[in-house]
Protein backbone atom coordinates (compact mmCIF):
# COMPACT_ATOMS: atom_id res chain seq x y z
CA UNK A 1 0.00 0.00 0.00
CA UNK A 2 2.39 2.28 1.10
CA UNK A 3 4.93 1.07 -1.96
CA UNK A 4 1.80 1.83 -4.24
CA UNK A 5 1.53 5.40 -2.85
CA UNK A 6 5.35 6.36 -3.37
CA UNK A 7 5.37 4.93 -6.67
CA UNK A 8 1.94 7.39 -7.80
CA UNK A 9 3.48 10.30 -6.10
CA UNK A 10 6.75 10.10 -7.91
CA UNK A 11 5.25 8.87 -11.10
CA UNK A 12 3.62 12.42 -11.17
CA UNK A 13 6.22 14.22 -10.16
CA UNK A 14 7.98 12.75 -12.94
CA UNK A 15 5.13 13.79 -15.42
CA UNK A 16 4.93 17.31 -14.08
CA UNK A 17 9.24 17.40 -14.22
CA UNK A 18 8.95 16.31 -17.55
CA UNK A 19 6.16 18.53 -18.97
CA UNK A 20 7.44 21.92 -17.59
CA UNK A 21 10.42 21.96 -19.27
CA UNK A 22 8.79 20.66 -22.50
CA UNK A 23 6.11 23.31 -22.24
CA UNK A 24 9.17 26.01 -21.56
CA UNK A 25 11.20 24.82 -24.60
CA UNK A 26 7.82 25.09 -26.20
CA UNK A 27 7.59 28.65 -25.42
CA UNK A 28 11.37 29.69 -25.67
CA UNK A 29 10.77 28.57 -29.46
CA UNK A 30 8.04 30.38 -30.47
CA UNK A 31 9.69 33.75 -28.76
CA UNK A 32 13.04 32.61 -31.00
CA UNK A 33 10.55 31.90 -34.41
CA UNK A 34 8.63 35.57 -33.83
CA UNK A 35 12.44 37.40 -33.25
CA UNK A 36 13.27 35.55 -36.22
CA UNK A 37 10.55 36.29 -38.31
CA UNK A 38 11.08 40.08 -36.89
CA UNK A 39 14.47 40.19 -38.20
CA UNK A 40 13.31 38.51 -41.73
CA UNK A 41 10.60 40.64 -42.60
CA UNK A 42 12.27 43.44 -44.31
CA UNK A 43 14.07 40.55 -46.75
CA UNK A 44 11.31 38.76 -47.17
CA UNK A 45 9.38 41.85 -47.72
CA UNK A 46 11.48 42.85 -50.29
CA UNK A 47 11.72 39.25 -51.79
CA UNK A 48 8.23 38.97 -52.44
CA UNK A 49 7.82 42.26 -53.34
CA UNK A 50 10.33 41.50 -56.48
CA UNK A 51 8.72 38.90 -57.43
CA UNK A 52 5.43 40.65 -57.79
CA UNK A 53 4.47 42.25 -61.49
CA UNK A 54 4.00 45.86 -61.96
CA UNK A 55 -0.12 45.50 -61.61
CA UNK A 56 -0.16 43.40 -58.42
CA UNK A 57 2.66 45.31 -56.42
CA UNK A 58 0.72 47.67 -54.09
CA UNK A 59 -1.73 44.55 -52.16
CA UNK A 60 1.68 42.34 -52.35
CA UNK A 61 -0.31 40.35 -49.21
CA UNK A 62 -3.06 39.53 -51.92
CA UNK A 63 -2.79 37.23 -55.03
CA UNK A 64 -0.84 34.79 -56.12
CA UNK A 65 0.85 36.51 -59.52
CA UNK A 66 4.44 35.83 -59.31
CA UNK A 67 7.13 36.83 -61.78
CA UNK A 68 10.61 36.88 -62.70
CA UNK A 69 9.88 40.21 -64.98
CA UNK A 70 11.43 42.54 -62.62
CA UNK A 71 14.93 40.91 -62.39
CA UNK A 72 14.88 41.12 -66.50
CA UNK A 73 13.71 44.60 -66.74
CA UNK A 74 16.08 45.93 -64.33
CA UNK A 75 18.87 43.79 -65.75
CA UNK A 76 17.86 45.39 -69.16
CA UNK A 77 18.97 49.47 -67.78
CA UNK A 78 22.57 49.77 -68.93
CA UNK A 79 22.91 52.21 -66.06
CA UNK A 80 21.86 49.18 -63.45
CA UNK A 81 24.73 46.52 -64.94
CA UNK A 82 27.12 49.40 -64.92
CA UNK A 83 26.34 50.44 -61.54
CA UNK A 84 26.80 46.84 -60.21
CA UNK A 85 30.14 46.72 -62.13
CA UNK A 86 31.52 49.93 -60.54
CA UNK A 87 30.26 48.61 -57.18
CA UNK A 88 32.16 45.32 -57.54
CA UNK A 89 35.58 46.57 -59.05
CA UNK A 90 35.63 49.20 -56.24
CA UNK A 91 35.02 47.07 -53.45
CA UNK A 92 37.55 44.49 -55.04
CA UNK A 93 39.99 47.23 -55.59
CA UNK A 94 39.24 49.29 -52.11
CA UNK A 95 39.73 45.92 -49.75
CA UNK A 96 43.07 44.29 -51.79
CA UNK A 97 44.51 48.35 -50.80
CA UNK A 98 43.43 48.76 -48.20
CA UNK A 99 44.52 45.45 -46.61
CA UNK A 100 47.78 45.96 -48.33
CA UNK A 101 48.60 49.26 -46.72
CA UNK A 102 47.56 48.75 -43.28
CA UNK A 103 48.99 44.96 -42.72
CA UNK A 104 52.51 46.53 -42.44
CA UNK A 105 51.06 49.62 -40.35
CA UNK A 106 49.06 47.27 -37.93
CA UNK A 107 52.05 45.04 -37.58
CA UNK A 108 54.43 48.76 -37.26
CA UNK A 109 51.83 49.97 -34.61
CA UNK A 110 52.01 46.37 -32.73
CA UNK A 111 55.85 45.43 -33.11
CA UNK A 112 57.89 48.93 -32.31
CA UNK A 113 57.40 51.32 -29.37
CA UNK A 114 58.48 54.55 -29.40
CA UNK A 115 57.39 58.28 -30.21
CA UNK A 116 56.16 57.58 -34.15
CA UNK A 117 53.81 54.83 -33.46
CA UNK A 118 52.87 56.60 -30.18
CA UNK A 119 51.91 59.50 -32.40
CA UNK A 120 50.83 57.30 -35.42
CA UNK A 121 48.39 55.48 -32.88
CA UNK A 122 47.16 58.65 -31.66
CA UNK A 123 46.41 60.00 -35.34
CA UNK A 124 44.35 57.19 -36.20
CA UNK A 125 42.33 57.17 -32.95
CA UNK A 126 41.36 60.86 -33.22
CA UNK A 127 40.69 60.49 -36.85
CA UNK A 128 38.70 57.01 -36.05
CA UNK A 129 35.85 59.91 -34.42
CA UNK A 130 35.78 62.28 -36.75
CA UNK A 131 32.42 61.98 -38.24
CA UNK A 132 32.51 61.34 -42.34
CA UNK A 133 30.24 63.93 -43.58
CA UNK A 134 33.12 66.14 -41.60
CA UNK A 135 35.59 65.15 -44.43
CA UNK A 136 33.74 64.35 -47.51
CA UNK A 137 32.00 67.60 -48.04
CA UNK A 138 35.57 69.36 -48.57
CA UNK A 139 36.82 66.05 -50.39
CA UNK A 140 34.56 66.83 -52.91
CA UNK A 141 36.44 69.98 -53.89
CA UNK A 142 39.55 68.01 -53.85
CA UNK A 143 38.79 64.85 -55.94
CA UNK A 144 37.67 68.67 -57.99
CA UNK A 145 41.67 69.75 -57.59
CA UNK A 146 43.40 66.48 -58.57
CA UNK A 147 40.89 66.43 -61.50
CA UNK A 148 40.15 63.29 -60.19
CA UNK A 149 36.42 63.90 -59.40
CA UNK A 150 33.83 61.03 -61.19
CA UNK A 151 36.65 58.37 -61.56
CA UNK A 152 37.57 55.36 -59.99
CA UNK A 153 40.72 56.78 -58.24
CA UNK A 154 38.38 59.83 -57.10
CA UNK A 155 36.17 56.86 -55.18
CA UNK A 156 38.61 54.68 -54.45
CA UNK A 157 40.74 56.36 -52.52
CA UNK A 158 38.41 57.94 -49.87
CA UNK A 159 37.22 54.76 -48.97
CA UNK A 160 41.01 53.32 -49.05
CA UNK A 161 41.11 56.55 -46.43
CA UNK A 162 38.20 55.53 -44.91
CA UNK A 163 39.52 51.98 -43.80
CA UNK A 164 43.00 53.16 -42.71
CA UNK A 165 42.53 54.33 -39.14
CA UNK A 166 39.91 51.02 -38.59
CA UNK A 167 41.69 48.46 -40.54
CA UNK A 168 45.35 49.59 -38.84
CA UNK A 169 43.83 49.09 -35.43
CA UNK A 170 42.12 45.72 -35.79
CA UNK A 171 45.28 44.25 -37.52
CA UNK A 172 47.51 45.99 -34.69
CA UNK A 173 45.24 43.13 -32.39
CA UNK A 174 45.86 40.78 -34.82
CA UNK A 175 49.75 40.88 -34.62
CA UNK A 176 49.34 41.66 -30.37
CA UNK A 177 47.87 37.98 -30.59
CA UNK A 178 50.86 36.49 -32.15
CA UNK A 179 53.80 35.62 -30.28
CA UNK A 180 56.78 38.01 -31.08
CA UNK A 181 59.12 35.38 -29.98
CA UNK A 182 59.19 33.13 -33.86
CA UNK A 183 60.11 36.11 -35.39
CA UNK A 184 62.78 37.30 -33.09
CA UNK A 185 64.07 33.22 -33.21
CA UNK A 186 63.60 33.98 -37.45
CA UNK A 187 65.65 37.57 -37.17
CA UNK A 188 68.30 35.89 -34.86
CA UNK A 189 68.95 32.86 -37.93
CA UNK A 190 69.84 35.36 -40.45
CA UNK A 191 66.35 36.75 -41.05
CA UNK A 192 65.58 40.64 -41.86
CA UNK A 193 62.94 41.97 -40.25
CA UNK A 194 60.90 42.18 -43.12
CA UNK A 195 61.94 38.79 -43.56
CA UNK A 196 59.92 37.88 -40.15
CA UNK A 197 57.45 39.86 -41.18
CA UNK A 198 56.50 38.13 -44.40
CA UNK A 199 57.86 34.84 -43.48
CA UNK A 200 56.81 34.42 -39.98
CA UNK A 201 54.33 37.10 -39.07
CA UNK A 202 52.00 37.21 -42.00
CA UNK A 203 51.21 33.60 -42.59
CA UNK A 204 49.95 33.20 -38.65
CA UNK A 205 47.68 36.63 -39.57
CA UNK A 206 46.20 35.21 -42.66
CA UNK A 207 42.92 33.94 -41.04
CA UNK A 208 41.65 37.21 -39.50
CA UNK A 209 43.19 39.33 -42.51
CA UNK A 210 40.99 36.92 -44.65
CA UNK A 211 37.96 37.58 -41.99
CA UNK A 212 38.65 41.72 -42.50
CA UNK A 213 38.39 41.50 -46.34
CA UNK A 214 35.36 39.93 -46.55
CA UNK A 215 33.74 42.64 -43.98
CA UNK A 216 35.67 45.38 -45.90
CA UNK A 217 34.58 44.22 -49.22
CA UNK A 218 30.87 44.47 -47.75
CA UNK A 219 31.56 47.39 -46.03
CA UNK A 220 32.81 49.12 -49.57
CA UNK A 221 29.52 47.07 -51.63
CA UNK A 222 27.19 48.47 -48.84
CA UNK A 223 28.07 51.85 -48.58
CA UNK A 224 26.45 55.07 -49.40
CA UNK A 225 27.32 59.01 -48.32
CA UNK A 226 30.56 59.06 -49.84
CA UNK A 227 28.86 57.51 -53.26
CA UNK A 228 26.72 60.13 -53.15
CA UNK A 229 28.98 62.81 -53.09
CA UNK A 230 31.72 61.46 -54.99
CA UNK A 231 30.41 59.83 -57.95
CA UNK A 232 28.40 61.30 -60.98
CA UNK A 233 27.53 60.06 -64.25
CA UNK A 234 30.42 57.95 -64.56
CA UNK A 235 31.10 55.87 -62.05
CA UNK A 236 27.42 55.24 -60.28
CA UNK A 237 27.39 52.65 -57.78
CA UNK A 238 24.49 50.46 -56.85
CA UNK A 239 23.48 52.26 -53.09
CA UNK A 240 23.05 55.36 -55.19
CA UNK A 241 21.33 54.12 -58.09
CA UNK A 242 19.02 52.07 -56.37
CA UNK A 243 18.44 54.82 -53.73
CA UNK A 244 17.06 56.97 -57.31
CA UNK A 245 14.63 54.42 -57.73
CA UNK A 246 12.69 55.85 -54.81
CA UNK A 247 12.70 59.53 -56.56
CA UNK A 248 13.11 59.07 -59.92
CA UNK A 249 10.41 56.17 -60.20
CA UNK A 250 8.78 56.05 -57.31
CA UNK A 251 6.08 54.14 -57.71
CA UNK A 252 8.01 51.17 -59.24
CA UNK A 253 8.65 49.29 -56.03
CA UNK A 254 9.06 45.77 -58.05
CA UNK A 255 12.06 47.01 -59.83
CA UNK A 256 13.91 48.96 -57.15
CA UNK A 257 13.01 46.07 -55.14
CA UNK A 258 14.45 43.71 -57.24
CA UNK A 259 17.35 46.18 -57.61
CA UNK A 260 17.94 45.52 -53.79
CA UNK A 261 17.38 41.89 -53.78
CA UNK A 262 20.13 41.57 -56.45
CA UNK A 263 22.48 44.25 -54.38
CA UNK A 264 22.06 42.16 -50.92
CA UNK A 265 22.95 39.00 -52.88
CA UNK A 266 26.46 38.76 -51.51
CA UNK A 267 25.71 39.86 -48.43
CA UNK A 268 23.55 36.60 -48.16
CA UNK A 269 26.17 34.70 -49.65
CA UNK A 270 28.55 35.65 -47.38
CA UNK A 271 26.08 34.63 -44.10
CA UNK A 272 25.39 31.84 -45.17
CA UNK A 273 28.76 30.26 -46.53
CA UNK A 274 31.11 32.64 -44.33
CA UNK A 275 29.80 33.10 -41.03
CA UNK A 276 32.40 32.04 -38.87
CA UNK A 277 34.41 34.28 -40.43
CA UNK A 278 32.26 37.49 -39.89
CA UNK A 279 31.52 36.64 -36.74
CA UNK A 280 35.80 36.35 -35.98
CA UNK A 281 35.77 39.49 -37.78
CA UNK A 282 33.16 41.72 -36.26
CA UNK A 283 34.81 40.84 -32.60
CA UNK A 284 36.18 44.29 -31.75
CA UNK B 1 59.75 51.58 -39.66
CA UNK B 2 58.47 54.25 -41.08
CA UNK B 3 58.25 52.66 -44.46
CA UNK B 4 55.66 50.06 -43.00
CA UNK B 5 53.64 52.97 -42.96
CA UNK B 6 54.56 55.54 -45.15
CA UNK B 7 51.55 54.33 -47.84
CA UNK B 8 49.02 54.71 -45.50
CA UNK B 9 50.06 57.85 -44.10
CA UNK B 10 50.24 59.33 -47.43
CA UNK B 11 46.89 58.54 -48.64
CA UNK B 12 45.69 59.30 -45.01
CA UNK B 13 47.22 63.49 -45.39
CA UNK B 14 45.99 63.63 -49.00
CA UNK B 15 42.26 61.92 -48.12
CA UNK B 16 41.35 62.71 -44.60
CA UNK B 17 43.18 65.59 -43.39
CA UNK B 18 44.29 67.36 -45.86
CA UNK B 19 40.28 67.45 -46.73
CA UNK B 20 39.71 68.43 -42.86
CA UNK B 21 41.86 71.68 -43.04
CA UNK B 22 40.36 72.64 -46.09
CA UNK B 23 36.92 72.24 -44.51
CA UNK B 24 38.35 74.20 -41.56
CA UNK B 25 39.63 77.23 -43.77
CA UNK B 26 36.20 77.38 -45.72
CA UNK B 27 34.32 77.37 -42.61
CA UNK B 28 35.50 80.99 -42.37
CA UNK B 29 34.80 82.15 -45.72
CA UNK B 30 32.42 83.51 -47.79
CA UNK B 31 32.18 80.30 -50.10
CA UNK B 32 29.15 79.44 -52.19
CA UNK B 33 29.81 76.36 -53.86
CA UNK B 34 29.40 77.80 -57.52
CA UNK B 35 30.43 80.98 -56.31
CA UNK B 36 33.67 81.28 -54.64
CA UNK B 37 34.43 84.82 -53.62
CA UNK B 38 36.69 82.98 -50.41
CA UNK B 39 36.41 86.27 -48.39
CA UNK B 40 37.38 86.16 -45.00
CA UNK B 41 33.85 86.17 -42.84
CA UNK B 42 35.51 85.20 -39.41
CA UNK B 43 33.43 83.21 -37.02
CA UNK B 44 29.98 84.36 -38.80
CA UNK B 45 29.25 80.75 -40.40
CA UNK B 46 29.22 79.51 -36.58
CA UNK B 47 27.32 81.94 -34.61
CA UNK B 48 24.28 81.61 -37.42
CA UNK B 49 24.48 78.16 -37.19
CA UNK B 50 24.92 77.87 -33.16
CA UNK B 51 21.80 80.41 -33.59
CA UNK B 52 19.58 78.79 -36.04
CA UNK B 53 16.73 77.75 -34.31
CA UNK B 54 16.28 74.32 -36.69
CA UNK B 55 19.95 73.40 -35.57
CA UNK B 56 19.43 73.99 -31.63
CA UNK B 57 15.62 72.91 -31.54
CA UNK B 58 15.65 70.04 -34.48
CA UNK B 59 19.09 68.81 -35.52
CA UNK B 60 20.44 68.37 -32.34
CA UNK B 61 17.71 67.17 -29.96
CA UNK B 62 17.41 64.51 -33.04
CA UNK B 63 20.91 63.90 -33.11
CA UNK B 64 21.28 62.87 -29.52
CA UNK B 65 17.41 61.28 -29.32
CA UNK B 66 18.35 58.81 -32.09
CA UNK B 67 22.04 58.09 -30.76
CA UNK B 68 20.84 57.55 -27.24
CA UNK B 69 17.33 55.65 -27.87
CA UNK B 70 19.41 53.33 -30.92
CA UNK B 71 22.28 52.50 -28.47
CA UNK B 72 19.65 51.92 -25.58
CA UNK B 73 17.48 49.59 -27.10
CA UNK B 74 20.22 47.35 -29.42
CA UNK B 75 22.33 47.20 -26.65
CA UNK B 76 19.00 45.87 -24.38
CA UNK B 77 17.77 43.44 -27.54
CA UNK B 78 21.15 42.34 -28.00
CA UNK B 79 22.03 41.43 -24.77
CA UNK B 80 18.46 39.36 -24.46
CA UNK B 81 19.54 37.55 -27.76
CA UNK B 82 23.01 37.02 -26.53
CA UNK B 83 21.07 35.33 -23.76
CA UNK B 84 19.03 33.32 -25.99
CA UNK B 85 21.64 32.12 -28.19
CA UNK B 86 24.12 31.42 -25.77
CA UNK B 87 22.21 28.15 -24.75
CA UNK B 88 21.31 25.29 -27.04
CA UNK B 89 18.49 24.52 -28.87
CA UNK B 90 17.23 23.43 -31.56
CA UNK B 91 17.52 25.51 -34.75
CA UNK B 92 20.56 27.00 -33.04
CA UNK B 93 23.07 27.57 -36.22
CA UNK B 94 19.91 28.77 -38.44
CA UNK B 95 18.96 31.48 -35.79
CA UNK B 96 22.54 33.18 -35.95
CA UNK B 97 22.67 33.45 -39.22
CA UNK B 98 19.55 35.29 -39.45
CA UNK B 99 20.55 37.66 -36.44
CA UNK B 100 23.49 38.26 -38.66
CA UNK B 101 21.82 39.24 -41.41
CA UNK B 102 20.43 42.90 -41.07
CA UNK B 103 24.02 43.74 -40.44
CA UNK B 104 25.19 42.75 -43.29
CA UNK B 105 22.50 44.20 -45.60
CA UNK B 106 23.54 48.05 -46.69
CA UNK B 107 21.40 50.48 -44.54
CA UNK B 108 20.32 51.60 -47.96
CA UNK B 109 18.77 48.76 -48.70
CA UNK B 110 17.47 48.01 -45.50
CA UNK B 111 16.08 51.53 -45.31
CA UNK B 112 14.20 51.41 -48.46
CA UNK B 113 12.14 48.06 -47.24
CA UNK B 114 11.33 49.63 -44.15
CA UNK B 115 9.88 52.99 -46.44
CA UNK B 116 8.18 49.81 -48.40
CA UNK B 117 6.54 47.99 -45.33
CA UNK B 118 5.58 51.62 -43.85
CA UNK B 119 4.56 52.91 -47.11
CA UNK B 120 1.13 54.83 -45.72
CA UNK B 121 -1.30 53.35 -48.76
CA UNK B 122 0.08 50.22 -49.65
CA UNK B 123 2.85 49.04 -46.62
CA UNK B 124 2.27 45.64 -44.98
CA UNK B 125 2.39 47.65 -41.86
CA UNK B 126 -0.72 49.65 -42.72
CA UNK B 127 -2.49 47.05 -44.15
CA UNK B 128 -1.95 45.47 -40.92
CA UNK B 129 -3.25 48.35 -38.93
CA UNK B 130 -6.25 48.16 -41.24
CA UNK B 131 -7.07 45.07 -40.75
CA UNK B 132 -7.05 45.26 -36.64
CA UNK B 133 -9.11 48.42 -37.03
CA UNK B 134 -6.95 51.56 -37.18
CA UNK B 135 -7.21 54.49 -39.65
CA UNK B 136 -4.58 54.93 -42.22
CA UNK B 137 -1.89 56.36 -40.71
CA UNK B 138 0.80 58.93 -42.39
CA UNK B 139 3.49 57.68 -40.63
CA UNK B 140 6.27 60.09 -42.99
CA UNK B 141 4.21 63.09 -43.14
CA UNK B 142 4.30 63.48 -39.08
CA UNK B 143 7.64 64.27 -36.91
CA UNK B 144 7.65 61.21 -34.48
CA UNK B 145 6.21 58.08 -36.30
CA UNK B 146 8.96 59.14 -38.57
CA UNK B 147 11.02 59.35 -36.06
CA UNK B 148 10.34 56.03 -34.55
CA UNK B 149 10.61 54.32 -38.30
CA UNK B 150 14.20 55.93 -38.33
CA UNK B 151 15.10 54.73 -34.80
CA UNK B 152 13.59 51.32 -35.71
CA UNK B 153 15.55 50.78 -38.84
CA UNK B 154 18.60 51.76 -36.80
CA UNK B 155 17.94 49.16 -34.00
CA UNK B 156 16.96 46.32 -36.57
CA UNK B 157 20.30 47.08 -38.03
CA UNK B 158 22.97 47.24 -35.12
CA UNK B 159 20.68 44.82 -32.44
CA UNK B 160 22.89 42.04 -34.52
CA UNK B 161 26.15 44.01 -33.75
CA UNK B 162 25.58 43.69 -30.02
CA UNK B 163 23.85 40.32 -30.31
CA UNK B 164 27.02 39.10 -31.77
CA UNK B 165 30.05 40.70 -29.76
CA UNK B 166 28.22 39.99 -26.34
CA UNK B 167 27.59 36.43 -27.59
CA UNK B 168 31.13 36.04 -27.80
CA UNK B 169 31.97 37.68 -24.54
CA UNK B 170 29.64 35.65 -23.04
CA UNK B 171 31.24 32.14 -23.86
CA UNK B 172 34.09 33.53 -23.10
CA UNK B 173 33.13 33.69 -19.69
CA UNK B 174 34.69 31.93 -16.79
CA UNK B 175 32.49 29.20 -15.80
CA UNK B 176 33.24 29.05 -11.61
CA UNK B 177 31.23 32.29 -10.65
CA UNK B 178 27.78 30.41 -12.23
CA UNK B 179 28.39 27.36 -10.34
CA UNK B 180 29.10 29.69 -6.87
CA UNK B 181 25.91 31.13 -7.63
CA UNK B 182 24.05 28.18 -8.56
CA UNK B 183 25.55 26.83 -5.09
CA UNK B 184 24.29 29.86 -3.37
CA UNK B 185 20.95 29.47 -5.00
CA UNK B 186 20.72 32.72 -6.97
CA UNK B 187 17.65 32.96 -9.04
CA UNK B 188 18.23 33.50 -12.80
CA UNK B 189 17.55 36.80 -12.83
CA UNK B 190 19.81 37.57 -9.46
CA UNK B 191 22.47 35.37 -11.36
CA UNK B 192 22.20 37.41 -14.10
CA UNK B 193 22.38 41.13 -12.56
CA UNK B 194 25.16 39.91 -9.85
CA UNK B 195 27.07 37.87 -11.85
CA UNK B 196 26.68 38.23 -15.59
CA UNK B 197 26.23 42.29 -15.91
CA UNK B 198 29.27 42.92 -13.73
CA UNK B 199 31.85 40.39 -15.51
CA UNK B 200 30.22 42.18 -18.86
CA UNK B 201 30.87 45.35 -18.01
CA UNK B 202 33.88 46.37 -19.75
CA UNK B 203 32.87 44.67 -23.23
CA UNK B 204 29.61 46.78 -22.93
CA UNK B 205 31.17 49.87 -21.89
CA UNK B 206 33.24 49.22 -25.43
CA UNK B 207 30.53 48.36 -27.52
CA UNK B 208 28.84 51.30 -26.09
CA UNK B 209 31.61 54.13 -26.55
CA UNK B 210 32.31 52.71 -30.50
CA UNK B 211 28.67 52.17 -31.05
CA UNK B 212 27.59 56.21 -30.05
CA UNK B 213 30.33 57.55 -31.83
CA UNK B 214 29.24 55.72 -35.22
CA UNK B 215 25.04 56.59 -34.01
CA UNK B 216 26.19 60.17 -34.06
CA UNK B 217 27.23 60.74 -37.70
CA UNK B 218 23.65 58.27 -38.92
CA UNK B 219 23.22 59.26 -42.40
CA UNK B 220 22.13 56.61 -44.87
CA UNK B 221 18.73 55.73 -43.26
CA UNK B 222 17.42 59.39 -42.36
CA UNK B 223 18.66 59.94 -46.25
CA UNK B 224 16.68 57.65 -47.89
CA UNK B 225 13.65 57.39 -45.03
CA UNK B 226 12.58 60.89 -44.99
CA UNK B 227 15.37 63.08 -46.44
CA UNK B 228 15.25 65.14 -42.84
CA UNK B 229 11.32 65.88 -43.71
CA UNK B 230 8.62 66.63 -42.69
CA UNK B 231 10.03 70.43 -42.58
CA UNK B 232 13.53 69.19 -41.26
CA UNK B 233 11.63 67.74 -38.11
CA UNK B 234 14.05 64.79 -38.39
CA UNK B 235 17.07 66.08 -40.07
CA UNK B 236 20.39 64.77 -37.92
CA UNK B 237 23.62 66.52 -37.89
CA UNK B 238 24.82 64.41 -41.05
CA UNK B 239 21.89 65.59 -42.82
CA UNK B 240 21.70 69.18 -41.56
CA UNK B 241 25.31 69.07 -42.76
CA UNK B 242 25.04 68.31 -46.18
CA UNK B 243 21.90 70.13 -47.09
CA UNK B 244 23.59 73.20 -46.03
CA UNK B 245 26.27 72.36 -48.30
CA UNK B 246 24.83 70.35 -51.27
CA UNK B 247 21.15 71.82 -50.79
CA UNK B 248 21.65 74.91 -50.37
CA UNK B 249 25.22 75.60 -52.45
CA UNK B 250 26.39 77.22 -48.97
CA UNK B 251 30.17 75.47 -48.58
CA UNK B 252 31.46 77.64 -45.93
CA UNK B 253 28.30 77.40 -43.43
CA UNK B 254 28.36 73.50 -44.36
CA UNK B 255 32.04 73.02 -43.34
CA UNK B 256 31.07 75.33 -40.09
CA UNK B 257 28.46 72.76 -39.34
CA UNK B 258 30.63 69.56 -40.31
CA UNK B 259 32.99 71.01 -37.73
CA UNK B 260 31.14 71.89 -34.99
CA UNK B 261 29.49 68.29 -34.91
CA UNK B 262 33.42 66.93 -35.03
CA UNK B 263 34.26 68.88 -31.85
CA UNK B 264 30.80 68.15 -30.56
CA UNK B 265 31.58 64.20 -31.04
CA UNK B 266 34.94 64.54 -30.15
CA UNK B 267 33.85 66.02 -26.59
CA UNK B 268 31.11 63.39 -26.12
CA UNK B 269 33.62 60.54 -27.23
CA UNK B 270 36.35 62.09 -25.27
CA UNK B 271 33.85 62.04 -21.89
CA UNK B 272 32.67 58.75 -22.63
CA UNK B 273 35.99 57.07 -22.72
CA UNK B 274 36.82 58.40 -19.33
CA UNK B 275 33.29 56.94 -17.99
CA UNK B 276 34.49 54.30 -19.42
CA UNK B 277 37.96 53.35 -18.67
CA UNK B 278 36.58 54.04 -15.30
CA UNK B 279 33.91 51.59 -14.90
CA UNK B 280 36.02 49.02 -16.73
CA UNK B 281 38.59 49.91 -13.94
CA UNK B 282 36.31 49.48 -11.32
CA UNK B 283 35.13 45.94 -12.31
CA UNK B 284 38.47 44.97 -12.29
Amino acid sequence: MMAQATTTVRGQALATAWLAPAARAALMLLAVVAILLLFLAPVVILVITSLRPGWAVYYIYRGTAFTLQNYLDVFAKPAVVRAFINSFVLATLATIISLGITVTSGYMLSRFSGPIPRAWFGTIYLFRTVPYISWVLPLYLVDYYFGIYDTYAGILLPHIAVHICFFSWIMKGFFDSIDPSMEHAAMIDGCTRWGAFVRVALPSAIPAIAALAILSWLYTWNEFLFALILTGHDTALITVTMAQFVTELGTQWNLMSAMAVLAMGPAVLVTVFAQKYIIQGLRI
Amino acid sequence: MLLLIAPAAAVLVLFQILPIVIGANASFRDWQLFNPKETWVGLAHYSYILTDRVFLTLVLPNTFLLMFASVAISLGLGLGLAHVLNRNFPGHGLAQTVILLPQMIAPVIAATSMRWTFNDQFGVVAALLRWIGFGQIAWLAERWPSFLIILFTDVWIWTPWFTLILLAALKSLPREPFEAAQIDAAGRWRTFTHVTLPMLRPVIGVCVLIRSIDAFRTFDQVWVLTGGGPARTTEVFSIYAYIETFVNLDFGRGSAAAIIGALIILVVAWTMYKAVDRLTNVSR
